[in-house]
């Protein structure tokens, strides 16, 4: 695992570089995580599901296509990395709390990688501490996303359909936030675009 | 009743005649994929099922997950047949497209399935450009560099999108292809190679998405060498 530690004296540069490994990472374990939730997942479950604009962090406002992300200043495009990590706290606790008592088949798998999940976000986020610190960032304006839910359900079904749909919107998240560094990482590594 | 009577004997021999003619409602028609080769842009592309006999008309359809406005594809020509482009503007991320055909002909019509996609989860670039190999002299013996560019279309430079190289050689009479992974370098220097002329092709695969075409064949051949006889200096 990629973990910040020794930060003093790494540049910035080396600092995203590690940040956005991390984010991949995340990004690729909710998706294995995805697959192993379909090899095995009721069809009533898809109806059951709720829509993608249910999820607790559709309301932030992002840039969804290259030329809104591209305007928009360094410190902001952090801050919605930033943003999008620390709504995930909350959510990816109650899922990694959950995970080993889920009604599926892979469920052993299914809860390592949860927990996986939760400590990646947790080093990708202090990592984030330190980029702030050193790209001098002046504003902290990180927006609020708060998820108010502190159980999946009470059967089984909708436990795992909330399970499921809480990952999806995980995994669309953790697209966002990777998508960002990786801008972030570029704009940094002017002077070795042969990485970009 | 009358009426009804009449419409149902119709609509009978209307059947009649047009299975006599063997001309039927069209089939269903089947959206095949939607691929974005630079996460900027997407096309779907359909088979459009049986005619039913007769000139069929096809027309695809898409509502974003947070609208109930149903519009229709905005560009059928620029991918060519059965297909529907979405240029810069019609293309958002992180957002899913429901999207069905319908194909329309004199008798009726019919719908294909819909197929939901986000457009991050569908990327696949075109194949790296400029492929070249070269040989390169060195003490501890020759050795192949492979050099090649981004396909033109992807915009890594701004790290919008980032790619992923993977190279693979053989000889001509080998079965077996040898990869290797190059990372996100735009090079890469194969030691360890017998003389004989060597294939090279090279593919890449965004960081999260599908893998290109592999290029052509770029050939390459490695010399006959001699490992220079040090003693010799020696005495």
């Amino acid at each position: 695992m990629c973990a910040f530690v020794s930060i003093n004296g790494v540049g910035l540069n080396d600092l995203l570089e590690r940040a956005s490994q991390l984010s991949d990472k995340l990004h690729s374990l909710s998706t294995s995580l995805t697959n192993d939730l379909d090899s095995h997942f009721p069809p009533v479950g898809r109806v059951m599901m709720p829509r993608p604009s249910m999820c607790h962090t559709s309301s932030l406002q992002i840039p969804n296509d290259k030329d809104q992300a591209l305007k928009v200043p360094e410190d902001e495009l952090l801050s919605l990395a930033r943003s999008l990590l620390l709504a995930w706290s909350d959510p990816l606790a109650l899922l990694s709390s959950e995970a080993s008592s889920l009604a599926h088949p892979e469920r052993n798998t299914i809860d390592s990688k949860t927990k996986e999940l939760q400590d990646n976000i947790n080093s990708l986020g202090a990592g984030l501490e330190h980029v702030v610190h050193k790209m001098g960032s002046s504003s902290d304006n990180l927006s609020s996303l708060p998820f108010y839910s502190n159980s999946l359900g009470q059967d089984k079904t909708s436990r795992l359909v909330n399970f499921h749909f809480l990952l999806s919107c995980f995994r669309r998240d953790s697209h966002k936030i990777d998508s960002f560094l990786k801008v972030l990482r570029c704009r940094a590594a002017k002077k070795r675009p042969e990485m970009c | 009743m009358r009426n009804s009577w009449a419409v149902l004997s119709l609509t009978f021999i209307a059947n009649l005649i047009s299975q006599a003619a063997g001309v039927s409602p069209p089939g269903k028609p089947r959206l095949t994929s939607c691929r974005s080769p630079e996460k900027e842009t997407f096309t779907c592309w359909w088979e459009p099922g049986d005619d039913g006999g007769l000139p069929t008309t096809y027309a695809l359809y898409y509502r974003l997950e947070h609208s109930e406005t149903v519009n229709e594809c905005p560009d059928y020509r620029t991918a060519g047949e059965n297909s529907c482009f979405f240029n810069k503007n019609d293309t958002s991320l992180w957002v899913n497209y429901n999207i069905t055909v319908v194909a329309t002909n004199a008798l009726g019509k019919n719908i294909s399935d819909p197929v939901e996609v986000d457009v991050v989860y569908i990327v696949q670039p075109k194949s790296p450009e400029n492929v070249t190999a070269v040989v390169v002299h060195e003490d501890q013996g020759p050795f192949v560099k492979v050099l090649w560019e981004k396909p033109r279309t992807a915009d890594t430079r701004s790290g919008w999108i980032t790619l992923l190289y993977q190279l693979r050689v053989k000889q001509e009479k080998d079965k077996e292809w040898v990869e290797y992974d190059a990372g996100r370098q735009k090079y890469y220097n194969v030691f360890s190679l017998h003389p004989g002329k060597y294939m090279v092709q090279v593919r890449c695969k965004p960081d999260h998405g599908f893998w290109s075409e592999w290029t052509k064949t770029t050939y390459i051949k490695m010399p006959d060498y001699l490992p220079k006889e040090r003693s010799l200096w020696i005495m």
